[in-house]
């Protein structure tokens, strides 16, 4: 206890002496950034859980061709579950002589469970939220029923053999699928009047949606209950498989929220490790005299220990109480993006932001604080004694098994932490040693420089260790800062890429061959250009290697789905471009021939060489698999899970398929295809594309706020990194002016040595991302790697300029003030 | 304070090599003394004759080469250095050339602070009381910065008695003052050691200090001259 209240006491002296300002504000710094980014990144992570949730219009939902039964139902009512139904199906519509394919939707009272409906009840009124669908005896239809059937808003509506009142234009609908009952104009009744329709009759195609929500717990424990029980024709939805294309888009976001955790805390880690180097080789000389009087080395360890618990406590409640305000900041500044209910803060995540602070604390702290347990009491009386370094293996061991608990946390995954790990070092090894040589060398031409640049340069190769790991320990920072831009540019590029201005909001199904020509044409005169169709057939698989598919599919898996319905089935000479081949050749020349889907072929256990079987009506096609290849599912263009040879389906019925981009006032253009194509069926997403592009602004705006956060960090560390390695500088500066140096030649001197520094750095932090990135983009992120021009060009520009600015104003005393002054501040 | 054995110092063949890149270097050899309590002990000798070494040695801050030296009947040669940190507490005080103050910490706090390692609640009172003995009770807030040399070398004079030490090593005590300071500064160490009955072992270059203590050890080259 004596020694703890010591501890306290000496803590209270050094910081009242001002010996721990930077330590403390890289601490704080440390803790701020891993509490506001842990903090921001659960509650976007829960936030956007919850509009998945809205997607689905509630927490769970399980979707069946017939009515489950009643004591599921039951089940649910006891565990507090809240519960919705939805029934979807196609009917045909007739008025004004005019006809329509339309989905309908009966909802009943409490749909949706979560998110919201939005409706409008003219053309020019304002959207207006709501949280029911119609009421008994009205029906909410999209903008085109209207324009089809020569309708407008309080006309009459039959439906089946139910006359209802159109009242409301439905704008936004959270569930809203990519099937066929979603994608034709919607009509919404309430469930009350489905029976009235007398649509429905026993074996007509229906899905319904039976949706639940409430407390975690109870969906927990309704989920393990229902699973078994489900059969084949139901299955629980889930918005990553479901809404791929937003599933995709959360996964990259939460990818990038990882990597910018981690990114933080590197650069926090590097500025507590140069902080901490600092405050111990100040404390040499006391250290000393502590074990003069009698300290031995575990208590001096243990006071610097202590010192450091009550340090790191104090500067993590700061840094909790500053990362909060600004993660509620950033939400403050992201209101109007993010959706009007955000999830509260969780308390784990301020837990988490708590014990990551001291974590990195002690991961990049305790090195050099072993040292101060070698200060050999002869100290004060050679003052040139130094205690050796910590070796390598410790300082470098604890910050990287504090990095790769980082890294695991955020990937799940040993073998990527290992490479990252593994890769890190062996570039961070060879940046060493390149610099290391580099400074070797130019010892040589020293002789040959002016006086100015003699001394700027002696300042680096004085002590070339110190140099080398000084540039290393800036070039991280800087690296953690370029890879924290980089990838969130070329992220934003990339889903910009993915859903560009004219990306296809329409597909159109059943095209007839015969209307393939014409139908284009038609299109060409709408000024689409140059519109691509793919011939369509219908088949089921049945067989792999002549065993029929139910023996080998798993229940509940993505291949067992896939058997039990018929599969749009096309050739192609040429696949889609961003397809990429898994496995096989995709020879063109021959028949018989398949590609499939990489994930289906998982899912069927089929490899390459294995005979796939489908029936197409009556018949049968059999098929080897020569080629498997990854889809981009969220492109919104057409997709295929098998594409065949060409060759292989000709003689079947087909059909085409093609897609297209049709601005919101062109809409009217659709009723004059559909009456020209009866048989046709037009697919309309462009209120789920605009869903989607709504969700890529917000994600898009809270990423960009992160990268600002990681770098205000990064250039608070780099100065104060500068800072802490001031020291004798400003000791030798000093030396040298009692000696004669006037001014402006040690102004000279420090501009050069600080540039250098910063230009060193600034190229190997280049060198260092160039290789992150690419092993990022190709093994983890899946983006395509460019090498940057801009970034050799930028960074050690910037580089230069803040270290050069960070290092000259710390060492201006020197210039300044009186030599005398300075000496007896050491 | 524990029994005081007959020589509180006592040394034999002490010696200290070093290793150089040109082959080991003897700094100090066969070093033989008995010093007894309240003795009053002068090491002189020229610049790198082995004085700061041998009292390096005797403090137990450095160890020995050869031969063995006993502080207090405690054979330093046979303890490690938590032993020999935790005699330095116990028996011995020092008095350096070059203060040693800590500089984040006032007067009364670097004064306070070998008593605040033993434990002792009355840390404030003692060292406010040593201090005001030195004429510095005006300073005591005040931080070594703000102090001349010789009201350092008098705050770390209070320091070093503060514990009222068996014995006390002095370096060069007044290598950084002027003359008249310096003599204030040894009229006070030698009333203080009269006081404390302390003994005193002083590292020195003067002869007229030297004639001050008992009896003067003289090194040359590293031996015993």
């Amino acid at each position: 206890m004596n020694r703890f209240i010591l501890a306290l006491r000496l803590l209270l002296r050094d910081g009242r002496s001002g010996e721990l300002t930077i330590l403390v504000l890289a601490l704080i710094i440390a803790v701020t950034s891993s509490t506001a980014i842990s903090l921001f990144a659960d509650r976007l992570h829960r936030t956007m859980s919850t509009q998945a949730a809205d997607f689905l219009a509630a927490d769970l939902v399980i979707t069946s061709p017939a009515l489950i039964p009643e004591y599921w139902l039951s089940k649910a009512k006891n565990v507090l579950l809240d519960q919705a139904r939805t029934a979807e199906f196609s009917t045909v519509l007739i008025e004004n002589d005019e006809l329509l394919l339309a989905g309908v939707k009966a909802v009943s009272s409490k749909y949706p469970l979560r998110g919201y409906l939005k409706t409008i009840k003219t053309d020019y009124s304002k959207e207006t939220i709501r949280h029911h669908g119609p009421t008994q005896g009205e029906a909410w239809v999209d903008k085109r029923v209207l324009s089809a059937l020569e309708l407008k808003i309080g006309d009459d509506l039959v439906v089946g053999e139910k006359t209802l009142k159109i009242s409301q234009l439905i704008t936004y609908e959270p569930d809203k699928r990519g099937d066929l009952y979603s994608f034709s104009p919607r009509v919404m009744i309430n469930e009350a009047d489905l029976q009235a329709t007398q649509v429905l009759q026993p074996g007509s195609h229906v899905h319904y949606f039976f949706q639940f929500s409430g407390s975690a717990q109870a969906l927990s424990q309704f989920n393990h209950w229902i699973k078994p029980q489900l059969n084949a024709s139901q299955r629980l939805m889930d918005i990553r498989e479901d809404r791929p294309e937003l599933g995709n888009a959360l996964n990259r976001a939460e990818r990038y929220l990882g990597l910018s955790s981690i990114v933080v805390i590197l650069i926090a880690g590097v500025a507590i490790a140069m902080s901490t180097r600092r405050y111990s080789e100040r404390h040499f000389d006391a250290t000393a005299i502590l074990r003069c009087l009698g300290c031995k080395q575990s208590e001096i360890l243990w006071l610097y220990i202590y010192q450091f618990i009550v340090l790191g406590v104090v500067a993590s409640v700061l840094g909790i109480l500053f990362g909060w305000f600004a993660q509620e900041t950033l939400f403050h500044l992201l209101k109007d993006l993010l959706p009007a209910k955000v999830a509260s803060p969780g308390f784990m995540a301020v837990m988490l932001g708590f014990f990551t602070g001291l974590a990195i604390l002690f991961g990049f702290a305790l090195p050099p604080l072993f040292r101060l347990k070698k200060v050999s009491p002869l100290r004060v009386l050679r003052r040139e004694l130094d205690p050796t370094p910590p070796s390598a293996w410790l300082v470098y061991s604890l910050a990287l098994s504090l990095i790769a608990l980082l890294i695991w946390r955020y990937t799940q995954d040993f073998a990527m932490t290992g490479t990252i790990i593994g890769g890190g070092l062996i570039i961070t090894l060879l940046a060493g040693t390149l610099i290391y040589l580099f400074l070797y060398q130019s010892r040589k031409i020293l002789p040959y420089m002016r006086l100015s640049w003699r001394f700027g340069l002696q300042g680096l190769l004085r002590n070339p260790r110190a140099s080398v790991s000084q540039i290393l320990a800036f070039s991280l920072t800087l690296l953690a800062m370029i890879l924290s831009y980089t990838v969130r540019t070329d992220l934003l590029d990339d889903w910009q890429k993915q859903l560009p201005e004219n990306a296809p909001n329409h597909f159109v199904l059943n095209v007839m061959p015969q209307q393939v020509n014409p139908f284009k044409q038609q299109l060409v005169q709408q000024k689409i250009s140059n519109p691509r169709f793919y011939p369509v057939v219908r088949g089921r698989l049945v067989k792999i290697n002549d065993i029929a598919v139910q023996q080998i599919v798993s229940k509940d898996s993505q291949g067992e789905r896939a058997i039990h319905r018929d599969l749009s089935l096309t050739w192609a000479e040429e696949l889609p471009k961003d397809n990429k081949t898994v496995a096989g050749r995709w020879d063109v020349t021959e028949k018989g021939q398949v590609s499939i889907e990489q994930k289906l072929a998982k899912s069927l256990q089929v490899g390459l060489g294995d005979k796939l079987t489908f029936t197409l009506g009556s018949q049968s096609v059999d098929a080897t698999v020569s080629h498997i290849r990854t889809v981009q599912w969220d492109t919104m263009k057409p997709n295929f899970y098998m594409v065949f040879t060409p060759g292989t389906l000709s003689g079947y019925a087909t059909t085409y398929l093609t897609s297209f981009h049709l601005a919101e006032e062109n809409k009217h253009f659709l009723n004059s295809l559909v009456k020209k194509y009866p048989s046709i069926t037009i697919l309309e997403v462009d209120m789920i594309l605009k869903q989607f592009k709504t969700i890529l602004t917000q994600l898009t705006a809270a990423i960009n706020y992160l990268l600002y956060f990681a770098l205000l960090a990064g250039f608070t560390v780099l100065f104060a990194a500068v800072y802490s390695t001031l020291d004798n500088r400003i000791f030798e500066g000093t030396l040298m002016r009692t000696l004669g140096a006037n001014r402006s030649l040690l102004k000279k001197a420090h501009l050069i040595e600080f540039s250098l520094l910063g230009l060193i750095s600034g190229f190997i932090a280049v060198l260092m991302s160039e290789a992150m990135i690419f092993a990022l983009y190709t093994y983890v992120l899946h983006l395509q790697y460019q090498l940057n021009g801009m970034l050799w060009l930028g960074v050690p520009l910037i580089s230069t300029f803040c270290i050069t600015l960070a290092g000259y104003w710390g060492v201006r005393g020197v210039v300044n003030k009186p030599p005398m002054q300075v000496f007896r501040e050491f | 304070m524990s029994q005081t054995h007959k020589n509180i110092i006592e040394t034999k063949n002490l010696g200290k090599t070093v290793p150089t890149t040109d082959g080991p270097l003897c700094i100090l050899s066969s070093v033989d003394l008995l010093i007894k309590p309240g003795e009053s002990i002068a090491v002189v000798g020229a610049s790198g004759s082995g004085k700061s070494t041998l009292l390096g040695l005797l403090a137990g801050l450095d160890t020995p080469t050869q031969g063995f030296i006993k502080l207090n009947g405690v054979d330093l040669t046979t303890v490690g250095e938590d032993g020999r940190a935790e005699l330095r507490n116990q028996f011995v005080g020092f008095v350096f050339q070059s203060f040693q103050l800590l500089s984040g910490l006032t007067a009364l706090e670097n004064v306070m602070l070998p008593l605040e390692l033993r434990g002792d609640k009355n840390a404030k009172v003692s060292a406010t009381q040593l201090l005001e003995r030195v004429g510095l009770s005006h300073r005591l807030t005040h931080t070594p910065m703000k102090l001349s040399g010789g009201e350092q070398q008098r705050v770390a004079l209070a320091r070093a008695f503060v514990t009222e030490p068996a014995i006390l090593f002095a370096d060069e005590p007044t290598g950084n003052l002027d003359s008249k300071t310096g003599d204030y500064i040894i009229d006070l160490l030698f009333q203080l050691n009269q006081e404390k009955k302390t003994t005193l072992v002083l590292v020195t270059h003067d002869n007229a200090l030297a004639t001050r203590c008992q009896r003067t050890i003289k090194l040359e080259a590293g031996r015993q001259a």
